[in-house]
């Protein structure tokens, strides 16, 4: 068996100028497809971390009842005792802060023309903790006890639309936990830029007690907890299972990825994108390798007769040939692996930036991220597909018939 | 004018090669009984069917009709892994062009039979060191053949041809690309092997110099047996009146 491996290993650099070519086209493939896996990863992750510190959080905790059915009335299915399970909650490891929040919506108006509003209410002060600070676009954020006029956050799209601006008053209309109509007057201290239009257009954000106070309710909708590493959410949220239980209210909770909807949808297109890329490679791969293999096959057919003569068995031939091709790829994936990381050092330490993508307006950094999954991944591929391509060759191999391959110039 | 122990019996044997619309007959209705410890050689011009017929006695070719027996054994109605199993133990070929494999040492080349056939590790150095001292390359067993000239490599090739110990060798025109001096030594070498260890020797040849050396030799013209000449007491011949 030594032998025989000893002899393919042989094989493999018979021809040391086709066999460079060969691994540098397996290795180029492996290098793209790290590079470009790499730079996705790292989309990914910005993405991952921007849409949890924009405000989403780790994990949500509900009612359970907020799952069942619609609110007749606001915080009709919100958490009564909330102070409670937020200081359950928070004692656990990993976790960097509990915020409460309040969802709520209603009218909008400056004396001339009304708008409806989308609103959130915040513990200002928590949110800040856990990194959680909405993009202000002008002014400042929220303050957490003001002392006189009640603040408030509005999207670039209301106050284009209400024609406001920081400093400006602004009426909030709203049903209150008992149906019944109230309303506050706010101050506009910021300006947010969600960097979505549709809810730049709807956009208001005040604090946790003006929220409370507007809608005549101590309850709040969730509480968003922020762990100290995305990566710790699985094992928190197992943690907070049975700190969960027997409370007054049966509570539920929400990971960051069942409420990332957009996170989904990027990753899902993207990785839809490198499964394409993967296969272009693939085939790539495999029918250069044909070639290649084929090539070695025509020239050595002599050789294989001989050993067929000697009684070789067939299969052994077929075995040596995919034996040579598993090296082959096994070494092309080195070579990508050495090749790929090394460049995506090099790039990542260039600080090299892309222009910014549609909607943003800063400069995407340039990174590529070091899976070792996608390492894995892209060096199985290459040698199952250098594998896959000796099949055709070998096969031809071990069918010839020995009087005519002893016979072959 | 044969004793009772043939290794090979070729019985009316024909070969014919389709071409186009016709046929090229390269063996024709050919029998011949080859004994054990015989030294033969095959000759005859160019397409008179000398190789086809070592093809044909080596198994890696089948007949159109006829039989060939192989120790008794018809070699026609054996399935094609027995057949395979049939020239791993029982034959050992010689080619023209050497056909070493240009990867391995010519220890390795040699060693290559005994791996095909299973043998443990230390049997197979055993065995290879001995081949090769029988062909005198003990010296050149780690060189690749790239490294050691015509002679030296046909002499490895007849190493691995008698390492697993067949009761025959087959060599197709083992002279054909050597000079004069590596040829007589060649000579010497295949008939002292024959002689010592009493194998039997089957080649193809027209080469007067190996000719010489041959106390049988069979004469093809269009795959036929034109004379079967013998030209002293062979050493079958001598071999089994040693033997009685």
């Amino acid at each position: 068996m030594l032998k025989f491996l000893q002899l393919a290993f042989r094989n493999v650099f018979r021809n040391r100028r086709r066999t460079v070519m060969t691994l540098l086209m397996v290795g180029g493939g492996v290098a793209g497809l790290l590079l470009v896996g790499g730079f996705f990863a790292f989309m990914f992750r910005g993405l991952r971390e921007s849409t949890i510190r924009n405000g989403l959080g780790h994990i949500q905790i509900f009612t359970a009842e907020h799952f069942r059915r619609d609110e007749v009335h606001v915080l009709d299915t919100g958490i009564s005792d909330w102070q409670h399970v937020a200081s359950n909650v928070r004692s656990a490891d990993h976790v960097r802060g509990v915020a409460p929040r309040i969802e709520f919506y209603g009218m909008l108006s400056n004396g001339v023309k009304s708008s409806v509003f989308m609103g959130s209410a915040v513990d200002p002060d928590a949110e800040r903790a856990m990194s959680f600070s909405p993009r202000l676009a002008s002014g400042r954020d929220l303050a957490e006890s003001s002392s006189g006029e009640i603040e408030a956050l509005v999207g670039t799209g209301v106050a284009r639309s209400m024609s406001v601006k920081v400093g400006d008053g602004l009426t909030i209309l709203a049903v209150t936990a008992d149906g019944a109509l109230n309303g506050i007057d706010v101050q506009i201290v910021g300006i947010v830029n969600t960097g979505f239009k549709d809810l730049d257009d709807r956009y208001l954000r005040i604090t946790l007690p003006s929220a409370q106070r507007l809608l005549q309710s101590d309850r709040v909708t969730n509480l968003v907890v922020g762990l100290d590493k995305t990566e710790n959410t699985d094992a928190v949220a197992a943690a907070f299972t049975p700190r969960l239980r027997g409370l007054s209210q049966e509570m539920t909770m929400k990971k960051w990825i069942d409420l990332a909807a957009y996170y989904k949808q990027v990753r899902t297109l993207f990785s839809g994108i490198f499964l394409f890329l993967g296969i272009i490679v693939f085939f790539m791969v495999l029918m250069a390798s044909v070639n290649t293999l084929l090539m070695a096959m025509m020239e050595r057919t002599r050789e294989i007769g001989t050993m067929l003569a000697m009684g070789t068995p067939r299969p052994w031939i077929v075995a040596l040939f995919m034996l040579e091709a598993t090296i082959t790829g096994i070494l092309g994936a080195a070579v990508g692996l050495i090749g790929g990381n090394l460049i995506g050092i090099a790039l990542n330490a260039s600080g090299l930036h892309l222009p910014p993508p549609p909607g943003l307006s800063t400069e995407m950094a340039f990174r590529v991220l070091h899976v070792p999954a996608l390492m894995m991944g892209a060096s199985l591929m290459v040698v199952v597909s250098l594998a896959l391509a000796s099949i055709l060759p070998a096969v031809r191999a071990s069918r010839l018939q020995i009087a005519e391959a002893l016979a072959h110039v | 004018m044969h004793t009772s122990d043939p290794i090979i019996a070729v019985e009316q044997v024909t070969r014919r090669f389709p071409l186009d619309h016709n046929a090229v007959i390269a063996v024709d209705n050919l029998s011949l009984v080859i004994d054990r410890g015989e030294f033969l050689a095959i000759s005859g011009p160019s397409g008179s069917g000398k190789s086809t017929l070592l093809n044909l006695i080596g198994c890696i070719d089948k007949p159109t009709s006829g039989r060939i027996l192989i120790e008794a054994t018809d070699t026609s109605r054996l399935t094609p892994a027995q057949t395979s199993i049939l020239r791993r133990e029982k034959i050992g070929f010689v080619f023209q062009t050497f056909n070493l494999i240009p990867v391995f040492t010519a220890a390795e080349n040699v060693e290559y039979p005994l791996l095909v056939q299973g043998l443990s590790n230390s049997e197979r150095r055993r065995r290879v060191s001995e081949a090769l001292d029988n062909v005198g390359l003990s010296a050149r067993a780690n060189h690749r053949p790239d490294l050691l000239s015509g002679g030296e490599r046909q002499r490895v090739a007849i190493a691995r041809a008698i390492v697993h110990r067949p009761a025959i060798v087959l060599a197709d025109e083992p002279t054909a690309n050597l000079d004069t001096r590596n040829a007589t030594q060649l000579i010497d070498l295949m008939r002292n092997l024959n002689q010592t260890l009493g194998l039997t020797f089957i080649f193809s040849t027209h080469d007067q110099r190996l000719l010489e050396h041959t106390p049988r030799i069979v004469r093809l013209t269009d795959g036929r047996i034109v004379s079967d000449t013998i030209s002293e007491p062979s050493h079958a011949e001598v071999f089994a009146a040693s033997v009685s």
